[in-house]
């Protein structure tokens, strides 16, 4: 990184305190603070959603995901755009005309004042921790990339963001948010451009070499219930995650019921969906494109600096001769990637068919070696090496050019820095809201609600900092944060969908939801082995069924107790 | 003069956001697929 990087950074972090702390002018009431008086405009709080929901770890996970695997993730947004018409059907309009602060505060009208504490405690519980691992998955590569201390680098994403959320309420994340999207939408689209630019073959030979290697592969219709990845559990899994996570997850909630209006409401949650899917293909695609871009360019046998200097120092004559190895494979994978280009460019079917043949048995013995490398960086330092968060990093910080190094660097921070803000202002909405003035001050004053709320944040975000310094050596960044997600949300969707059943009753609704969760429990720690994104359909489903057969049976008990005392 | 959007208004870009939500997802998975009928060996 040169100075000029380094300038990029500093205006950005400068930028965004002073616009988020300016935004405080005029919050005066908890209902702006929280709420932003329900003035903001549908394209905003859209911008605002997709911001909350893109975070780092989509810019360093998701890209080396890419890179490694293709574009077989983006199956996982499927369920995202029916998601969004189904919500807009029912729960928008359920929530934003009750007025409410908090998406639970609208389950005690319903059922009671339980299923309304549990379920909020859920949503701290699990967004009090993915917060953490939010900030926990930028921070980790910049200590690794840059050999800073974890505590410094958490501390450049937290401290910031946790002064002008706490100052600004949700008028500062919204409009830092519209930003920060701009920001990142841009590096995304430069860093596509000047990978083509660099890139020795045409765009079409390009696509051919990450073809043959199966990473331009976006749809498996298989129905392997074990598989994280296929149309099915994207289409299925991917629609019951989405409805939790956009209908009852305060973080999404919040956003959309400071629109104007139920239409402003529905309105910006589709312009969310409408930029979701190929937002992620084009991420995706970014990781693809670094994938061939080192075809040419000789990449590192580990690409985690701190793993690859421990395996170096601790076991140089096994390292040496794989880094030889590889060596000798890359350069043949290179030579059959030329011969790919040479034989298309001369128009030759078959010689280009059998050119692809040799590239795809060159990248097998690349990925091979990679491998080893892996399993002997996994036994050297006692830790799987997460190598995919940082092909991005290494991409960025060794071949783009100088300035796009820093807005890149910079959009990372914005990603983390608009989703750790929603959160932190859900998380002390929720707090405040759904504990404070519901069991501990339910009559005080507006000026002390709006004390408390800041001093929330100031504490969630304090929670954050210290959960990310723990939460550094989890697998694969993007997978755990909606994993861990995925062990509740299915359960709480399964609640607000029995909240819509006019036969559904409260001792339903709270059983089933500890059913729900123990469903969950079972199938994540044992039998039958099922991938996570089913985690969700079975949560709500079970939630519903028992939740339903326990309501029938309290209506039943209630008939039978009312015809006795006739 | 009302700075509150008209409720008609409101629908009216409900329903268009609509379509043009749907428009972009099918373009998308059919570019997607494609890309992998072409490219994929």
């Amino acid at each position: 990184m040169r100075a000029l990087d380094w300038v990029i950074i500093v205006v950005y972090l400068v930028y965004v305190l002073v616009d988020g702390v300016r935004r405080a002018k005029g919050t005066r009431e908890i209902e702006g603070y929280f709420l932003a008086n329900r003035s903001l405009p549908w394209w905003a709080v859209g911008l605002s959603v997709m911001a909350t929901q893109l975070s780092a770890i989509t810019l360093i996970g998701t890209t080396g995901q890419g890179a490694t695997d293709g574009l077989r993730f983006v199956q996982f947004y499927f369920g995202l755009p029916l998601a969004m018409v189904i919500l807009g059907a029912t729960l928008v309009p359920f929530l934003h005309g009750a007025r409410v602060f908090t998406a639970y505060e609208y389950l005690e009208r319903r059922f009671d004042a339980r299923t309304r504490s549990l379920t909020s405690f859920l949503f701290l519980v699990a967004r009090g921790m993915s917060c953490g691992t939010i900030i926990a998955a930028p921070a980790v590569v910049f200590s690794a990339i840059f050999g800073w201390g974890l505590l410094w680098s958490v501390a450049l994403m937290g401290v910031p963001t946790v002064i002008y959320t706490m100052i600004g309420g949700v008028q500062a994340v919204t409009w830092v948010d519209v930003k920060q999207m701009g920001l990142i939408v841009f590096a995304v689209i430069a860093v596509i451009v000047t990978l083509f630019v660099q890139l020795p073959v045409a765009p079409d030979h390009a696509l051919a070499l990450a073809g043959a290697t199966g990473r331009l592969r976006a749809f498996d219709f298989s129905l392997d219930l074990t598989n994280d990845f296929t149309f099915w559990s994207g289409l299925i899994g991917g629609t019951f995650l989405m409805l939790s996570y956009f209908g009852t997850d305060q973080s999404q909630v919040q956003r959309y019921i400071t629109a104007k209006s139920v239409d402003q409401a529905r309105s910006s949650l589709l312009m969310s969906a409408y930029w979701k899917i190929p937002l992620q293909a084009l991420i995706l695609l970014m990781g693809v494109l670094v994938f061939v871009f080192f075809v040419f360019q000789r990449p590192p046998l580990l690409f985690n600096p701190a793993q690859e200097q421990a395996v170096r120092a601790t076991e140089p004559a096994a390292y040496g001769m794989l880094d030889e190895r590889y060596r000798t494979a890359l350069q043949a994978r290179a030579t059959a990637a030329g011969a790919v280009a040479a034989a298309r460019d001369r128009g030759d079917p078959e010689a280009s068919a059998a050119s692809l043949a040799a590239f795809r048995a060159r990248e097998a013995d690349v990925g091979a070696l990679r491998t080893e490398a892996l399993g002997l960086a996994r036994r050297v330092t006692g830790t799987s090496a997460q190598d995919v968060n940082y092909v991005m990093p290494y991409f960025v910080l060794h071949f783009l050019p100088v300035g796009l190094i820093g807005i890149f660097v910079a959009a990372v921070l914005a990603a983390a820095m608009s989703s750790i803000a929603a959160e932190l202002n859900s998380l002390a909405t929720v707090t405040v809201i759904d504990f404070y003035r519901r069991w501990v001050r339910p009559e005080a004053p507006d000026a002390h609600y709006l004390l408390v709320s800041k001093a929330a944040t100031g504490f969630w975000g304090l929670f954050a900092c210290v959960v990310a310094t723990f939460a550094a050596t989890l697998g694969s960044l993007i997978v755990v944060v909606n994993r861990f997600g995925s062990f509740f949300y299915g359960s709480i969707l399964g609640v607000f969908l029995l909240a819509m059943i006019p036969r559904a009753r409260a001792t339903g609704a709270f059983f089933g939801l500890i059913a729900g969760m123990a469903a969950v429990g079972v199938v994540n720690f044992g039998a039958p082995s099922v991938s996570w994104l089913w985690h969700n359909v079975i949560g709500a489903v079970t939630v519903v069924a028992v939740g339903m057969v326990l309501s029938g049976r309290a209506s039943a008990e209630v008939g039978t107790r009312n015809a006795e005392q006739n | 003069m009302s700075d509150t959007p008209q409720p008609d208004h409101d629908s009216r870009l409900f329903r268009r956001t609509l379509l043009r939500v749907m428009a972009m997802q099918l373009a998308t998975l059919l570019l997607l697929w494609l890309l992998q009928i072409r490219y994929t060996r």
